[in-house]
């Protein structure tokens, strides 16, 4: 059970996630009644079962321009791929939870909530499990919240929406921008942006994310020794054992 | 028109492919530590994958053709230097969309 302490101490380190969800929130809410003519409920419900604000703001796009599905999988797993790297750090975390709490955690694992539960401010003599369900359940509601007032809005005013598909584009150029800001991450995405130009001119739009995707995994690995700071502490290690 | 049916296989396989993206880790290493490739792919996938979804943005671009991707460029410049000066995403977002929405109603048409 959740203790009113818990709660509160939640709900107080959730409020940047409150300022930050509503206004995200609105902006996908937004975006999903201007470019189609779904309503609220339809926002409502992709809010909730999906908790992750690039996807949201890319889904009437995707729903616009009829994909098949593993397209729609594909540019899902490039936008989401970082979500994959969260669950390493709780993976212990995790372990000791019971099954439908830990698929609802793991459902409702974005950003900022990871953040939160890393960060872990739960109260002393408290259950830190408890802490991290209040935190998640929190966001899960912020997020739903702001794409439903988002759509609502949407719909009941209308006004010219040309050009409003940027605010997509504008996401992620912020979250590269923050990216760039830490060196390591530098040349990993002029190799990104490289290789999908080059594919884009190479094979046209059908078939350029595979092919980059694929071009990018292996410069990767090609470039694994010159990269990866841990890689030559490995093969020192390895070198020693023998 | 929007497609109600295909609307919603799109939202449900959006769903369920971010949520096994974000089981993966339990699913695969739940009992032991993953190998230090994925660790280290896991590391640079990210800032290329965004760079590359950008591009990806950019498709209806035609440099070699008026309006030659100018608004972009605005919207994009404008997005990046308040980013780097305010550090807040969201004015950042809004700006920048208001501005490209400005250009491409108004300017260059």
């Amino acid at each position: 059970m959740i203790t009113k302490k818990v709660f509160k101490a939640a709900f107080i380190s959730s409020l940047p996630v409150l300022m930050g969800y509503s206004v995200m929130g609105m902006g996908a809410g937004i975006l999903l009644a201007a470019k189609t003519d779904l309503n609220f409920l339809w926002a409502m419900f992709a809010a909730f079962i999906t908790e992750s604000a690039a996807i949201q703001y890319m889904q009437p796009d995707l729903i616009n321009n009829v994909r098949t599905i593993p397209q729609i999988v594909i540019i899902t797993i490039l936008l989401n791929l970082r979500y994959a790297m969260y669950g390493l750090s709780l993976i212990e975390r995790f372990r000791r939870l019971k099954l439908p709490r830990r698929l609802y955690m793991i459902l409702t694992l974005s950003d900022e909530t990871y953040a939160l539960q890393i960060e872990n401010k739960c109260p002393e003599g408290e259950n830190s499990d408890d802490y991290c369900l209040a935190i998640s359940a929190l966001d899960h509601f912020y997020w739903i919240f702001g794409c439903t007032v988002g759509a609502i809005l949407g719909d009941l005013i209308k006004f010219n929406t040309m050009g409003i598909e940027f605010a997509m584009t504008a996401l992620f150029i912020v979250i590269l921008t923050d990216q760039c800001l830490e060196k390591a991450n530098r040349i990993p995405s002029i190799i990104g942006a490289g290789a999908t130009i080059f594919c884009r001119i190479a094979f046209g739009t059908d078939y350029m994310l595979i092919i980059a995707i694929a071009l990018i995994l292996t410069s990767f690995i090609l470039l694994r020794p010159r990269f990866d700071t841990t890689y030559k502490h490995t093969l020192a290690m390895k070198g020693g054992a023998k | 028109m929007t497609d109600t049916f295909y609307a919603l296989v799109v939202m449900l396989t959006v769903a369920v492919t971010t949520f096994l993206i974000r089981a993966f880790p339990f699913i695969v290493f739940g009992k032991g530590n993953p190998p230090s490739i994925v660790l280290y792919i896991g590391k640079v996938i990210s800032p290329a994958a965004i760079a590359m979804l950008i591009v990806y943005c950019f498709n209806n671009v035609n440099p070699l053709a008026a309006p030659h991707g100018i608004p972009e460029l605005i919207a994009t410049a404008v997005t990046v230097a308040l980013q780097l000066w305010k550090r807040n995403p969201l004015i950042s977002i809004l700006v920048g969309t208001v501005i490209y929405m400005l250009l491409v109603q108004n300017v260059f048409m």
